[in-house]
């Protein structure tokens, strides 16, 4: 066919397709007759597409109808997920079967946190300049006096405030750990064996001053679900690290994204946990007034709430439909 | 041979060979071609939202600032510290999610978020791309220049692309010089779309090198258009060419 003719009998579809797609465009619900007008002329231009690519590469009509296939397939394709029952029906269902999927990860997690935890105690209480390192001589001067760090927690911040730095600053480091998994895991495992350490060590830099039931006090209200949430975190990030670096028989971009859109989804289900877990460390965890049997029923309280819905009786069921 | 002269004899340059594309199949098997995004528009594109964030960062900042008197200290600071997170965490994600998949960055360097199969990608591709975002402010660079097709960590996750959005442009020609096949044809409606861009004279001379190729190949065709005047214009009334 030579290209001018081409042009004068084919132009005035390519036209009638681009005005369709633009109205469709502008419309909430398009009818069901301009879509399968729509279609039919994708179709039509699909073809032409393919003509113009293999005998006019590179001519106007070429570029344009590239440009029209390229519009239509994004405009009539659109892969959107299956409805999922909303809010309610994600952590019913969903959130409970990933949990459930990646349990296996949070145990790898759980001990190397523990490892660390118990490396850095013990690290500190053989060597005490290493508590001195990391607290610096001015905290490690406070704990000789009796005064823990987090008083400040009470006497110079607001707890508004330190509500609002502590719900930020904990999503961060699970957004973080999350999303270090994706280096073949290895910032997932930087932040739990940080993390881990830490811990460990400002334990046992308290320990000589008598202070380290008074951390654990303050830490007994968020502190369980707090260091859950982050290991939870990273048993998702740790997966996809595996993704990222194990082979398996599918095809790797398969997988990853896979595992991507499941640790997603753990992430989410754990990101508002955080905002409780500000309001408690901002409010209860620093107050002498509260006693201790209610931090420590708190704590147990709210993990055995997260775990019931993470583990809750919706999610064997929801796991043998996602599987 | 006909018109030889206007194809500039050149060695076959990498991109002739290897195309930067992603070949799809799309309906009927029919391949198409996404014109992919390479890493310079992306770090452009990316430099340019990241501009934004930090002009939106300021303007929260002063709005937070003149609105609370300095007695509410404690409420200017969690308004500064909630809202700096959400601009962090949520620009990318709010912005792409309620353009489906065109920040302002992208929009101006013609850039768009697609799926594999060049479809509008679902709300969740669109989240998980941009949850990795700090990972990839360190990685995603390298990652998009060794990646056929410039993937960075969050397009792996989440199964996208960044691809090119056309301009409607072109040129096309409805009188056809006899002899000219696909490529010389390609030449001349290139020529004809990027005259607004070049020099007056320079696209004068290129015009009056491709009018003398036409009167070698086929003067029939310039007996309609007026022997004076514009080049360029005198081109377009030969070849009738027509804005597409």
């Amino acid at each position: 066919m030579h290209y001018a003719h081409f042009l004068r009998s084919r132009k005035p579809i390519w036209d009638e397709f681009e005005e369709s797609l633009e109205r469709a465009r502008g419309r909430q619900n398009p009818s069901h007759e301009a879509l399968e007008k729509l279609a039919f002329r994708y179709r039509q231009v699909l073809h032409d597409h393919a003509l113009a690519a293999s005998r006019y590469p590179e001519t106007g009509a070429a570029r344009r109808l590239e440009r029209l296939a390229l519009d239509g397939t994004h405009w009539l394709q659109w892969d959107r997920p299956p409805r999922g029952g909303g809010l309610g029906g994600f952590f019913r269902h969903r959130f409970p079967a990933v949990f459930r999927r990646f349990l296996p990860h949070l145990a790898v997690v759980a001990f190397l946190f523990l490892g660390a935890l118990f490396l850095g105690l013990s690290l500190t209480v053989v060597q005490p300049q290493v508590g001195v390192a990391l607290l610096g001589p001015d905290k490690v001067e406070d704990l000789r006096r009796g005064h823990l760090w987090t008083e400040a927690l009470t006497t110079t911040i607001p707890p508004a405030v330190s509500t609002s730095v502590i719900a930020t600053n904990n999503m961060s480091v699970a957004l973080t750990t999350w999303a270090g998994g994706a280096l073949a895991g290895l910032g997932t495992l930087y932040v739990v064996l940080l993390n881990g350490f830490l811990l460990g060590a400002v334990l046992g830099a308290t320990m000589p001053y008598g202070l380290d039931g008074e951390l654990l006090t303050f830490i007994a209200a968020h502190g369980p679900l707090e260091i859950s949430l982050i290991l939870v975190c990273s048993a998702a990030g740790l997966a996809l690290g595996r993704a990222v670096v194990a082979a398996s028989d599918r095809p790797r971009a398969e997988v990853v994204q896979e595992t991507g859109r499941d640790a997603f989804a753990l992430l989410l289900g754990c990101l508002p946990w955080f905002v409780v877990l500000g309001l408690v460390e901002g409010f209860v965890s620093p107050a002498p007034t509260v006693p201790v049997p209610v931090k420590i029923a708190l704590g147990a309280s709210l993990l055995a709430l997260f775990l019931a819905v993470a583990l809750g009786p919706g999610a064997r069921r929801s796991e043998d439909a996602y599987e | 041979m006909p018109s030889s002269k206007i194809m500039a004899a050149r060695p076959p340059r990498k991109e002739d060979v290897e195309p930067s594309h992603e070949i799809l199949f799309a309906l009927d098997n029919i391949p198409l071609d996404l014109p992919i995004a390479r890493a310079a528009s992306r770090v452009v594109s990316g430099f340019l939202d990241y501009l934004i964030l930090i002009v939106l960062a300021l303007l929260w900042t002063v709005t937070v600032l003149l609105l609370l008197d300095w007695s509410g200290t404690a409420r200017i600071i969690i308004l500064l510290v909630v809202g700096y997170f959400l601009l962090e965490y949520g620009y990318f994600a709010v912005v792409e999610v309620a353009t489906g998949g065109r920040s302002f960055g992208k929009w101006t360097m013609g850039l768009t978020v697609v799926t594999r199969r060049g479809g509008r990608p679902p709300t969740t591709a669109l989240l998980l791309r941009n949850a990795v975002r700090s990972v990839d402010l360190l990685v995603g660079i390298p990652l998009m220049l060794l990646d056929p097709l410039a993937r960075r960590l969050g397009d792996r996750l989440a199964g996208t692309l960044v691809v090119h959005v056309r301009r409607s442009d072109e040129w096309v020609l409805h009188r056809v010089p006899r002899g000219w096949g696909a490529r010389e044809l390609a030449v001349l409606e290139s020529f004809l779309r990027r005259v607004p861009d070049l020099e007056p004279e320079r696209s004068q001379r290129m015009a009056q090198r491709l009018l003398a190729c036409i009167e070698r190949d086929d003067p029939d065709l310039l007996r309609g258009a007026p022997a004076a005047g514009d080049p360029v214009e005198r081109l377009r009334q030969a070849v009738s060419a027509e804005k597409l």
